[in-house]
């Protein structure tokens, strides 16, 4: 296999019972026969409400939790094996660092982890606190840094190793409208740099921003997956979009529609969301339940 | 920056260099809490003990120094021991500072001997602080006691050559020597032990509450070890079944006593190395035992 037709990301059929404590035999179903491939260089979004299994997805990618059934593999390597960490970084949903550690000492930590040399972890160092711009926190403890601070760092913790993959966890939760602006951006200009970044959220319009491809996870299953493009396009219906128009134009539009044997579904303002289809999703299942 | 893995780096399967960067962000972050305060009190607790039970005799005196000097050493190094080993790792769970590590190519058994390191090196450090200081105060006591002992034969017009020899020998004997240094090390010991049980009932303990009480209640039932033993076993010729009961008790819980060279060295008694060796090769054993228990535990573990 070449390197270029290796996925960055392959979760195969992944499922995972959380066996609950007191009931013998019952398990908690968090993630439901999941799979994922993720091409080099794309930005995938898995969205979904909280509890539908985002985040053990993640941690099974990582190793962090084994999968009841199925296995995961990031660059063909397997994810329990240590050695595939070498390609991956990780950034925990709300993480806290070490809050006695100054920003530039954490970096230093966690390069030392990584195996880099103290040379090396030095010139990341610079790269990485000018990438966050948090060059004048650096000496600073992380007891002391903002929400929005902690996820940059957390950020450059996790390319301290310069990883092909980048795996973030509700990167912008919690996190203030330019904050998160702030980490979108870097998101994107990792990405033209060639990281493969995989990143979840339950906030729509974020992922709706940047990611090339998406998937919907619903309590532990994955529902819909595809482009944005082609989520949101909706088949059998056709949208015409016009500016200024006016009410004797839309009037002479619609007896037109009516002469033919055509249905008019809905005349407004365009709004079709990735947030609609997810509440749609919702409604029908809810529907299917009752 | 590009999309490369940086070069010359090759995956290494235990890397001592992780570790240590383990080891030493754990001792920051004890020793960021402030910890070292603690020395204070000890010092202070040397000077009560040291001079103002003047009324004793000498031996009297130095026996109550070295004894009280002792106590405390045993306590801090113990308590660190326990409760830093029991509040590092699930702080880590909670604050998933511990994904981010294990997210990076750490084996999870490095990262336990790396936190359970960390502990060792701050009740290593602050032995070593203690000693000094202790060391420092009991030679100030013995020279001062010395002068006055000698002053006292020069009164009595009993200053022989002698007598100062004999005295002198007396005085040394209860002060600063090397055995004083080899039961600070059995002390060490003592919590190194203590410090990977609790690393190990931390793997899975609920609540760092839990390991605190069940480590202490093991540091009391390691010193009546021995005598439960005996207890249980009647002193009755040992037959397999009964070895297997000792083999087990003394695993679950260590024999602590056999750490104690304290009291013996207090009344100066010598410590010889052959004693030293077999009780560095059984800590060792149990260390060995308790990680390997832990890795065990931790391995499996959904985080
Ligand atoms: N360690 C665990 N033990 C038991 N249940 C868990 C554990 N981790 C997650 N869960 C459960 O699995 C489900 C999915 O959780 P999670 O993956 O965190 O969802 P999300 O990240 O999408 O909010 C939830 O119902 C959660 O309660
Ligand atoms: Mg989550």
């Amino acid at each position: 296999m070449t390197e270029d037709s290796t996925p960055a990301v392959s979760i195969d059929n992944i499922t995972k019972v959380f066996p609950l404590p007191l009931r013998k035999g019952k398990g908690l179903l968090a993630v439901d026969k999941v799979s994922i491939q993720m091409t080099p260089g794309e930005i995938y979004g898995l969205i979904g409400p909280n509890g539908s299994g985002k985040s053990t997805t993640m941690k099974i990618l990582l190793g962090l939790v084994t999968p009841t059934e199925g296995h995961s593999r990031i660059f063909g390597k397997d994810s329990r094996k240590v050695e595939s960490k070498h390609e991956v970084g990780f950034l925990p949903e709300n993480p806290y660092f070490y809050k006695h550690l100054t920003g530039a000492e954490t970096l230093h930590f966690y390069g030392k982890l990584c195996g880099l040399k103290r040379k090396q972890i030095r010139e990341r160092t610079e790269e990485l606190l000018d990438l966050v711009e948090l060059q004048n926190a650096r000496d600073r403890r992380l007891g002391g840094y903002s929400k929005g601070m902690l996820q940059r760092i957390g950020l450059a913790q996790a390319l301290i190793h310069r990883p092909k993959l980048l795996v973030l966890d509700e990167p912008t939760a919690g996190v203030d409208p330019v904050g998160s602006r702030q980490i979108r951006d870097l998101i994107l200009r990792l990405s033209e740099k060639g990281i493969t970044v995989f990143l979840c959220s339950h906030l729509l319009e974020q992922v709706q921003e940047i990611c090339h491809r998406v998937g919907i996870i619903f309590r532990g299953k994955l529902v819909r997956e595809g482009t944005l493009a082609e989520l949101i396009s909706v088949e059998d219906q056709t949208e015409i979009i016009l500016r200024d128009a006016s009410p004797e134009l839309l009037e002479k539009i619609q007896t037109l529609v009516d002469s033919e044997n055509t249905e008019t579904v809905r005349v407004g303002k365009p709004r079709t969301t990735l947030e609609r289809l997810f509440l749609d999703h919702a409604a029908s299942d809810r529907q299917n339940k009752e | 920056m590009d999309a490369q893995t940086l070069p010359n780096n090759p995956h290494r399967k235990f890397s001592p260099g992780r570790i240590w960067a383990l080891a030493t962000s754990t001792l920051t972050q004890l020793v960021r809490m402030k910890v070292f305060y603690f020395l204070l009190i000890f010092i202070a607790l040397l000077f009560v003990a040291g001079f103002l039970f003047i009324s004793l005799s000498f031996e009297q005196e130095l026996k109550l120094l070295k004894d009280i000097a002792f106590g405390a050493m045993s306590l801090f190094s113990i308590i660190f021991a326990i409760v830093g080993t029991a509040i590092l790792i699930p702080r880590d769970v909670e604050d998933r500072t511990l994904y981010t590590i294990l997210s990076k190519p750490v084996p999870r058994l490095e990262y336990l001997i790396g936190k359970l390191f960390g502990v060792l090196l701050l009740v290593a450090i602050s032995l070593i602080a203690m000693d000094l200081i202790f060391s420092a105060i009991l030679y100030l006591r013995q020279n001062v006691i010395l002068t006055e002992q000698i002053a006292l034969l020069e009164s009595e017009g009993n200053a022989t050559p002698e007598n100062i020899a004999d005295v002198t020998n007396l005085v040394n004997a209860q002060g600063v020597n090397w055995d004083l240094q080899a039961a600070v090390f059995s002390i060490f010991l003592k919590a190194a032990v203590l410090a990977s049980f609790s690393m190990l009932l931390s793997t899975f303990a609920t609540s760092t509450m839990f390991t605190i009480v069940v480590g202490f209640a093991i540091f009391f039932i390691g010193h009546g070890q021995s005598l439960a033993r005996d207890y249980f076993l009647g002193g009755i010729e040992v037959e397999a079944i009964q070895k297997l009961i000792t083999v087990t008790l003394v695993v679950l819980f260590p024999d602590l006593q056999l750490f104690n060279l304290v009291d013996g060295v207090v009344s100066g008694e010598s410590v010889p190395v052959s004693l030293l060796l077999k009780i560095t090769g059984i800590a060792t054993l149990y260390l060995v035992i308790y990680n390997l228990a832990a890795y065990l535990v931790f391995s499996e573990k959904e985080l």
